[in-house]
């Protein structure tokens, strides 16, 4: 018998029986649609850890005070004129109260440089970036993070108005639209000289942050600054206690080893639950060669060889694995879709995922169908005609 | 010369089961020529099922020698086994065994298709056979919308549509009301009268007595080899 033929009674039996059928390919439903589910948030998890990063930069170091005494403003100058440095920007930071009216909540209070916003470049979604008349001495001018403006309830019209940062009076420019963002909750943005009236002692700061010209100078850099560093206080080998210079390459890319890790692990689980929907379709598989016993042997007895009677069940698993696999990627990607939307990332149906999908559950067809099938196969035509 | 389609020299088939050894057929010598119609006749366990395996090519025997149109069955493989069944052998059975979720046409279609034929010519030679045996208006009918004696002429039309040179019948009226019995009984004999190869397979004697030869089996053995009408 030609293949098609051999495959229509295959879809036969399977449209005959409709409701097992379904419920034979349940778990390889759930064990596909697991699957893409999970890949889906593991990749929308990185894509969002990623997002934050790199909007800090990649070329980026930054250099963290590990006392409040640890760096000055001379240090940052010193790093700044290091050869390849584009745009150095400091920051000194410390918990603090915001308040409008009638509320008051804490805060993270973040006095910066003129270069910060130029550098880090964040969206904005009210007013605008601390100008460069908001470093002038007298100005007293302030930008919230989207966290700390829900905490107070700040609405358009109040842009221009006056918020208390520790009791003094300073005035609301601009709100960032930061939300997604990783780590830049509930903060507001003052110049350093501001920041320096409100709570930080000059020439202290809690960070320098260089960046280099291109990526491929970073890793140069990095080492460059620890030696300047170093040399300026006489440090030996032990230089964590005073500061940590991180890399936001390398954080990227230990994100993503810790992603990958991730995505295996739960497609590791999934792929548990698809060998279970496997040992199901056998099972079921195993049943219907002994309930078809007698249709087995009138086949053998009006023509029917081996090959014939093996590809008829070894196709018939295929198309269930098969079928269930499709029918999991629909509602993977489904479920996908909505997590996307929840989790406030990018969905998009990915090719590797759909292939992996689909080869999987042929795979699981093929591996769980191939006994079936050769038992029903080996049946003696005689004993399978005299089967009751 | 005489055309022998059957030729069963010292046949013995006995079964294991267990360690148990069961003699069903204990040494025949069986001739069986084209154009004969022929009824195996005998009680229940004397062996009938086993010899209809045998010449069916659906079993070998244990000694002695089996030839079906001239090819011994004793050194053919499975495969080489089921193309001379394919090729030679047409069944019915005693309970129609049409296959299930299968249209009447379908049915009759399918040995061809087992024999490599394509759709086209399948479903042409199955439509010819089926209207020949008064079902042309049933084609796509599936076993359950039809009657035992529908049931049956469907499986004979299944047996025929490859032109087989034994047509196989075990118990072919055992599951048929007397009068529909009696209609299978005449077809067979018809397909006699059209110089087919009949081998009818009863623990009837009265069935048995409409075929000119009677071979009576005991105990597997064969105890009587009657021919002429009686
Ligand atoms: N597949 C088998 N395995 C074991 N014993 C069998 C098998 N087929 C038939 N027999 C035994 O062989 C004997 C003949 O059986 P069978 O050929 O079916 O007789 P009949 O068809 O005349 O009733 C019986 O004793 C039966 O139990
Ligand atoms: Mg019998």
């Amino acid at each position: 018998m030609k293949l098609l033929g051999t495959a229509t009674l295959a879809l036969n039996r399977i449209w005959a029986t409709k409701i097992r059928s379904l419920l034979t390919m349940l778990g390889v439903v759930i064990g596909v649609a697991a699957i893409v589910a999970l890949t889906s948030i593991v990749d929308g998890a990185s894509q969002g850890i990623n997002k934050s990063l790199a909007t800090l930069g990649t070329n980026q170091l930054n250099i963290t005070a590990m006392a409040a005494d640890s760096l000055t403003e001379q240090d940052a100058q010193e790093l700044a004129a290091l050869e390849n440095v584009s745009v150095m920007f400091v920051q000194a930071q410390n918990q603090g109260t915001i308040a409008t009216g009638d509320k008051r909540v804490n805060a993270r209070l973040v006095g910066v440089s003129a270069k910060y916003f130029e550098a880090v470049k964040p969206e904005i979604a009210l007013g605008s970036y601390l100008s460069s008349s908001s470093f002038a001495a007298t100005a007293k001018d302030v930008v919230f993070g989207a966290d700390a403006a829900n905490d107070l309830g700040l609405t358009k019209a109040m842009l221009g108005q006056t918020v208390k940062l520790n009791g003094q009076d300073f005035r609301l420019v601009g709100v960032l639209d930061d939300q997604a963002g990783f780590g830049t909750s509930g903060r507001v943005y003052v110049p350093i000289d501001s920041a320096r009236k409100l709570f930080s002692q000059y020439p202290y700061v809690s960070s320098i942050v260089i960046q280099a010209n291109t990526a491929e100078q970073v890793d140069t850099l990095q080492l460059q600054a620890d030696v300047l560093l170093r040399e300026r206080y006489g440090l030996g080998a032990e230089t964590t206690a005073r500061y940590t210079i991180t890399n936001q390459a390398s954080l990227i890319a230990a994100v993503g080893s810790i992603t990958a890790t991730l995505g295996l692990l739960l497609t590791g689980i999934a792929a548990i639950s698809l060998i279970v929907g496997g040992i199901g379709i056998m099972n079921i598989m195993l049943v219907s060669v002994r309930e078809r016993t007698r249709e087995i042997g009138v086949r053998r007895a009006i023509g029917a060889k081996q090959s014939n009677i093996l590809t008829q069940f070894l196709i018939e698993a295929i198309v269930l694995s098969l079928a269930g696999g499709v029918v999991g990627l629909i509602l993977g990607e489904i479920a996908a879709f909505f997590l996307a939307v929840i989790g406030d990332w990018v969905f998009s149906i990915r090719l590797d995922t759909v292939g992996l999908a689909l080869g999987f559950s042929l795979l699981v067809g093929v591996v769980f169908g191939v006994w079936p099938a050769r038992t029903a196969a080996k049946l003696e035509p005689i004993d399978a005609l005299r089967f009751e | 010369m005489a055309d022998e389609v059957v030729r069963l020299d010292k046949v013995r088939r006995d079964y294991l089961v267990g360690d148990q050894v069961t003699t069903a057929l204990g040494g025949i010598d069986l001739v069986i020529e084209r154009g004969e119609f022929v009824a195996i006749v005998g009680p229940s366990g004397s062996g009938k099922s086993t010899m209809m395996n045998l010449i069916g090519c659906l079993d070998r025997p244990t000694a002695g020698s089996v030839k079906i149109a001239g090819d011994s069955t004793n050194e053919l493989n499975d495969n080489q086994l089921t193309s001379l069944r394919s090729k030679a052998i047409g069944f019915v059975f005693q309970q129609f065994q049409l296959l299930p979720n299968t249209t009447a046409i379908e049915n009759v279609m399918a040995p061809l298709l087992y024999q490599g034929k394509n759709t086209k010519e399948a479903k042409r030679d199955a439509t010819q056979m089926l209207t020949q045996l008064g079902l042309g208006d049933r084609l796509n009918f599936d076993r359950n919308r039809l009657s035992g004696g529908q049931q049956q002429r469907v499986a004979i039309a299944r047996a025929l549509v490859t032109s087989p040179d034994i047509v196989l019948a075990d118990e072919p009226t055992g599951a048929l009301d007397s009068k529909t019995g009696a209609a299978v009984i005449e077809l067979l004999k018809d397909l006699h009268r059209d110089g087919r190869t009949v081998v009818l397979i009863t623990h009837d004697l009265e069935i048995a007595a409409s075929a000119p030869r009677r071979v009576f089996l005991r105990d597997g053995l064969i105890e009587r080899d009657e021919r002429g009408a009686k």
